[in-house]
Parts: C-alpha cells; structure tokens; sequence
C-alpha cells in the first residue's frame, strides 16, 4: 500500500552534511500496524515525516496505491494529509486555546468552509464525541489540554488523527512522554483500533516493550532498514 | 473555518495582542477629535468669511468709483448669462479711514484715541440680502428692516453726551445784539439825507427758541472697536468693557472721491457688528451709504458691487469660477472693475486653513503609523510562539495560504476593535469637548481655550463622516499591511522544523 523507494535525505548545517537516509526501502501493508525502532539519529523521525509528507526526499520515490505522493504540491498534499493519514506526535500538539472537543474537531475545520462546517457540524460533532468516548475522554470534552494529563492528552490527539478515517496513521514517538503504564495503555489502544477499523498504523519508537505489540517491527540503522521481523501477537 | 475560529480564539485569549488594540484606538480617537476641531474651526471661519462678503465682488481701485450707476451695472449684469442666476445686489463703498473717539481716562480727563478702519458704506436692506449683514448686528438682528437710525435710548445719550461737552467748554462770551446807531456818512460834506428826517433803527435779528441740533448720522461699529477685552490678573478670567455705547460720536475722516482731499464727519454709534472674526470685529466701520457717498462727493457712485448667487449655483464652485465670473467680467473694463468670487478674495487666508489641516492630518497620521509597527512587532512575538501550533495545523492539512490569511485576518481584527473603539471615544470627546475642556481647566489651572484670543463661546466642532471613515479605512489597512510580513513568514514555514521548535 505505501512504499518508500531508495530514499535519501541529508540535512545541512553550515559547511556540516548529515546524511540521514541513505537508500532505504520499505514496504507497508494495508491494515498493517508496523513499528520501527532503533537508535537516536538512525533517522525514523525522519522516515516517518517522508512518508506523511511533511518533509521531501532527496531522491527516491514515496508511492501510495502506487501513486507518487512525495512530489505532490499544494492543495493536493493537503488533502492528502488532512483525509488520508492522520499524525500523532511524541509531545501531543494540541492546540492550547481551544477546547479538547474543539481541537479533535480542527481536521473538520480545517476541510469544510464557514458554510460548509454550518450545514454538517451536527454530524461532525457526533463523530468526535463518539471518538472522545471511545479513548476514555467523554467526560474531559469541554476542558483546555492544560487541565488535562499527558495520557488524556495524547489520547485526544489520537482522536484528531482518526476524526477524518485516515488510512495511515502515523504516530512519532506516541508514548516517549508517558510514563510505562500509561503509553502501554495508548498502545493498546492503537492497537485496538488497528483491529477494529484496519486502519494502518506506521509507528516510530525507541521502546521495544512497546513495538513487540505491534504486527511487525522494522529497525533503522545508518539510515536504512537493516533488520525486521514479525511479531507474534 | 479553522481560520475565522482561530482568529477570533486569538482576539480573544491573547492578551498582549490588546496593545495593539489600544495603539490603533489611541490613533484614530486622536485622529478624529483634531479632525473634528479643525474643521469645526474651518467651517466656522469660511462661513463668517461668507457671511460678510457675498458670492461675487466686483471691485475697483478707483478713488471716485466705477463710471456708471449701480442701477447700470445690475442691469448690465441682469441682462447677462450670469443674470438668472443672481439673486441679490448690493452696492457699497469702501474705502480706508481714521476713526476718532475720546474715552475719560482714570484722572477724569477725555483723551482722544485714533483707529484705522474700513469704513463700508452700504444699504442696509440691500446689503443684508448679499450677506449675514443683518445676523451679526448685536441689536438689530431680529428687526426685518436695519438701519442707522438711533434709538431713543441713544438719542439720550447723545444729548447727554452733548450737554456734557458743553459744560467742558470754557465759558463764551455773551453776544448782544447791539442795534446800529444812526449812520453818519461823511462821503459828501452835504448830508444826503435832509435834516430833521431820522433814520430808523436795523431791526435787531429775531431771537429763535434754542432747541436740540439735529441728530447725527448713524454708525456701526464693529464689536471689537468698541468693546475692550482683557484678563482679569486676579481671577484669570476674561473681562469685557465697553467703550463706545450706542448714542457715543465718533469722527471719521477719509479721502475724498477726488483722492486728494480730506474728508470727515461726525457719526453716532447705533449698533455693533459681531461676526467673530477678530479682523473684521476691530477694523469694519458701517455707515449708510447716501452718507458716505455726500461725505466723499460721490455723485451716487459706488467702488464695489457685492452679488448673491442662487443657491444650486452658489455651490458650484466649477461653474462660478470657470463660467459665470468671466461671463461677468467680460462686461466691464478688467482694468477698472475686478470680479472675484469671496473665496479668490481671500483666497489666502482659506489657502492655508487646508494646507494647515493637511499637515496636522498627516502628522497624527503617524501615530496610527506607530501602531502599524506595534502590530508587526507583537504579530513577530505571536507567530514565534506558535511555530509548533503551525506546525500541527499543516501536518492536519491546512495550506500555506491559510495559514497566511488567519494572521493578516488576526490583523484585519485587531485593527477594526481599534477603529470601533477609537472612533467611540472619539466622538465622545468631540461630543463633550466643552466640558472636558472646563474640567481640565479646572484641574491644571490652566485656561486651554483662551476665549479672549477667540471669539467663540464654544470650541466649533464639525464631525465629517466621510473623514471618519478614510480614518478607519486607513488605520485598519495599516494593520492589515503590517501583519503581512510575520503572517507571510508562519505561512512559509517548514512543518517539521515548527514541530521541532523549542
């Protein structure tokens, strides 16, 4: 489904070249929750925002349902972030002056017009308590993020990432400001999504604990894929 | 949507943004009160500037005025393309002259003062048609019909004035009428007449009943001349005294229509002149114009022709200066009788009210300029703050132009809060400015509207809405623009660096 082809990405500071991706190639199936683990600087951050189109490659080709998506431009990369994949980030990125219902509504926002939010905001309303329901959050919806905990928060976000039924969800780090339980919990809860809706999952961590409970696990070093294997939950 | 949500989120959550607010009501209230001031000040002037001349002056230099009649001169004019369109005539004559009064001094004793003035001569009926002749006169404005007569008030105090003048005189020698002896010619040694023939006595001159002399010619002067402002140093306050009342004579001399003699003759004060205007108020003497034309020897002939304009025509200032004052023009010699409208008359003087006003609007412009980089410099803190909200925004799929627009929307926002306050406060004060003004007074001690330089009561005030609205227009593109350059910058930037920003 989406395929990352020879990537290579460098980043330059001054006279200094860092070369981040050096010919990777990856595979990732529908339906499939993949994480990919390895150390600081291998480059999965990276990767990861190659494959949502939040960065472009060097060179190389990123193609989904064998289209090309690393060369897309304006409206179209748009469009394709805000309906077919959905982000999550280590440090949550929810907006502060809003409301937690309000800003697992803001893909809603941000897709529909004045008068297009005014003829559906019912429904969308429905699908993000819904949502806020099903992370454990129906009773937080009204509340700022600074009232809400770093679980509660990161659960919220994970309702945004799914408000739009994203077919790749990408998630950077989900649980790196969590403590165990509470980013098993939200593992869990990918997981439980994965299942339930086969939404496919592409995961960066640098917690194995946390990547053995994904379908299979993909590590990065010298910025290429050098080792994968297959979970067995 | 996320826009329109995010702007107003902002406009009502970031406190730091209200600075911006402030500086922009700041701007425009200032910005409207002055404005408001100046042009009440303005419009005040040009209307006491039109209220004393009327719409067309046609005017000669010569000492013994135009050649012909005013009668042939308005027919002339009638019978002209610029005819129908002229309402009323009024001919004047007006000329320099030296005003003399005397006032007591604190010893008691009268000591003369002299003035230059400008003695007008006019028909008071006529001229008050031309004009607001009539609205500035202190006692007659109410009368339908004004005049140079005297009221039986003033005819008192003429008299009074009379019989005080004579007992300051030193006392003159009784004159009997000494009846002529009998005549004794000695031409021939013959008498002429026979002996024993008397010759009667000359029957002494008959004795008339002394009665009061004839009133004298009225005058109105202007408010100034006969009226004395100052400070009081104990109080500060302005004080009037009056120096020359109604019934009081005045000698006025002037140039003959010749222009070479002197002329003069004793007037009476029945009225003031009150217009105002500080130039007009201490140097305009009236008198009727009949009075003048025989105290300068004249023949009826006058040295100036004021026109009132029909009212459509009166206002449009295109037609009358390029169509009718040409049109009227051309029917007189141009290098005896000049036309000109009232606003070419003292084209000067309206000149530099507008260049004046011009530069005061374009100095406070400034201030709204300061706001201007208010905005840019607490729009620069903003956008920087929210690098990792701009970030997520993009990473959920909002596109550069949006991004764009929610920061120069921010801006649009701002400035209109500003506008809407500025422009409350600012009429506020223009409302109450009187007040605000006394209670300042009150408070520093200090007079701010000094009314012994002015002669209005109030401060003039003259809300114009369509410079209320270039004032908003402006101030809010001035946000608008100088939200640009940071909204340009959080449109431009890289979603994964904003992510990463710390």
């Amino acid at each position: 489904m989406l395929v990352a082809k020879n990537l290579t990405k460098h980043y330059r500071r001054h006279a200094d070249v860092v070369k981040v991706l050096q010919g990777l190639t990856l595979t990732v199936e529908s339906g499939e929750f993949l994480s990919i683990v390895g150390a600081s600087g291998s480059g999965k951050s990276t990767l990861l925002h190659l494959m949502g189109t939040l960065d472009a490659p060097d060179s190389g080709q990123i193609l989904l349902d064998g289209r090309r998506i690393d060369n897309m431009r304006g409206k179209q990369r748009d469009l394709l972030r805000n309906k077919t994949f959905g982000f999550i980030f280590q440090f949550y990125h929810l907006l502060p002056e809003l409301s937690t219902l309000d800003n697992v509504l803001m893909p809603a926002f941000i897709q529909q017009s004045v008068w297009g939010w005014w003829q559906t905001r019912r429904e969308w309303r429905r699908r993000a308590e819904e949502l806020l329901t099903r992370v454990g959050l129906g009773h937080r919806m009204k509340h700022k993020p600074r009232e809400l905990s770093g679980g509660e928060m990161q659960r919220a976000a994970v309702a945004r990432a799914l408000l739009n039924r994203p077919r790749v969800l990408f998630a950077d780090e989900p649980t790196g400001n969590l403590d165990v339980d509470t980013g098993a919990d939200i593992v869990r809860l990918l997981r439980d999504l994965n299942e339930d809706s086969g939404v496919t999952i592409v995961m960066v961590t640098h917690n194995l604990e946390i990547a053995a409970l994904t379908d299979r696990v993909v590590r990065m070093a010298g910025g290429r894929v050098v080792e994968e294997c297959f979970s067995e939950v | 949507m996320y826009k329109l949500l995010l702007c107003t989120t902002y406009l009502r959550t970031r406190y730091l943004a209200f600075v911006c607010i402030v500086s922009v009501m700041l701007g425009v209230c200032t910005l409207i009160v002055v404005n408001s001031v100046m042009s009440g000040f303005s419009n005040k002037l040009k209307d006491r500037l039109h209220g004393i001349l009327a719409d067309v002056l046609i005017e000669t230099e010569r000492a013994d005025g135009f050649d012909e009649t005013p009668a042939e001169m308005e027919a002339v004019i009638r019978a002209s393309k610029a005819g129908p369109h002229v309402e009323a005539v009024s001919p004047t004559v007006e000329v320099f002259a030296l005003l003399q009064f005397h006032v007591m001094d604190r010893s008691g004793k009268r000591v003369p003062i002299t003035k230059h003035v400008r003695l007008i001569g006019v028909d008071p009926a006529k001229h008050s048609k031309v004009g607001r002749f009539k609205e500035y006169l202190v006692r007659q404005h109410a009368d339908p019909a004004p005049s140079f007569d005297l009221t039986p008030e003033a005819k008192q105090r003429f008299e009074r004035n009379r019989q005080f003048s004579e007992w300051d005189q030193p006392p003159k020698p009784n004159k009997v009428a000494q009846a002529p002896g009998p005549r004794s010619v000695e031409l021939f040694k013959e008498p002429i007449i026979p002996a024993g023939l008397e010759i009667p006595v000359a029957i002494p001159p008959p004795v008339l009943p002394q009665g009061p002399p004839p009133p004298l010619p009225g005058a109105i002067l202007g408010y100034s001349i006969a009226h004395y402002r100052y400070k009081d140093p104990e109080t500060g306050e302005s004080k009037e005294v009056e120096i020359l009342r109604p019934g009081d004579d005045i000698l006025l001399a002037t140039v003959g229509a010749d222009g070479a003699s002197v002329k003069y003759k004793t007037f009476a004060v029945t009225d003031y002149f009150k217009s105002e205007m500080s130039e007009y108020d201490g140097g305009f003497v009236y008198v009727s114009l009949d009075e003048l034309q025989q105290m300068r020897g004249m023949d009826g002939r006058v040295n100036c022709l004021q026109l009132k304009l029909k009212g459509d025509v009166a206002n449009d200032n295109q037609y009358v200066h390029e169509t009718l004052i040409p049109e009227v023009q051309g029917k007189f010699d141009p290098t005896s009788a000049r036309v000109a409208s009232w606003q070419q008359h003292q084209g000067p003087l309206l000149a530099a009210i507008d260049i004046e006003r011009g530069i005061l609007n374009l100095l406070l412009f400034m201030i709204v300029g300061v706001a201007g980089f208010s905005v840019l410099a607490i729009f620069t803190m903003i956008v920087s703050e929210k690098f990792r909200d701009i970030g997520v925004l993009k990473s959920l799929g909002a596109s550069d132009r949006g991004i764009l627009s929610i920061f120069v929307t921010y801006g649009f926002l701002l400035g209109l809060v500003g506008c809407i306050l500025g422009t409350g406060a600012g009429l506020l004060i223009t409302e109450y400015i009187n007040e605000i003004e006394a209670f300042l007074a009150r408070i520093t001690g200090q007079q701010i509207f000094d009314r012994s330089v002015y002669y209005f009561d109030k401060i003039p005030t003259n809300v114009d809405p369509m410079s209320i609205l270039f004032i908003n227009a402006g101030a809010v593109l001035t946000c608008v623009l100088f939200s640009v350059l940071p909204a340009l910058r959080a449109a431009r930037l890289h979603p994964v660096r904003a992510l990463r920003f710390e």
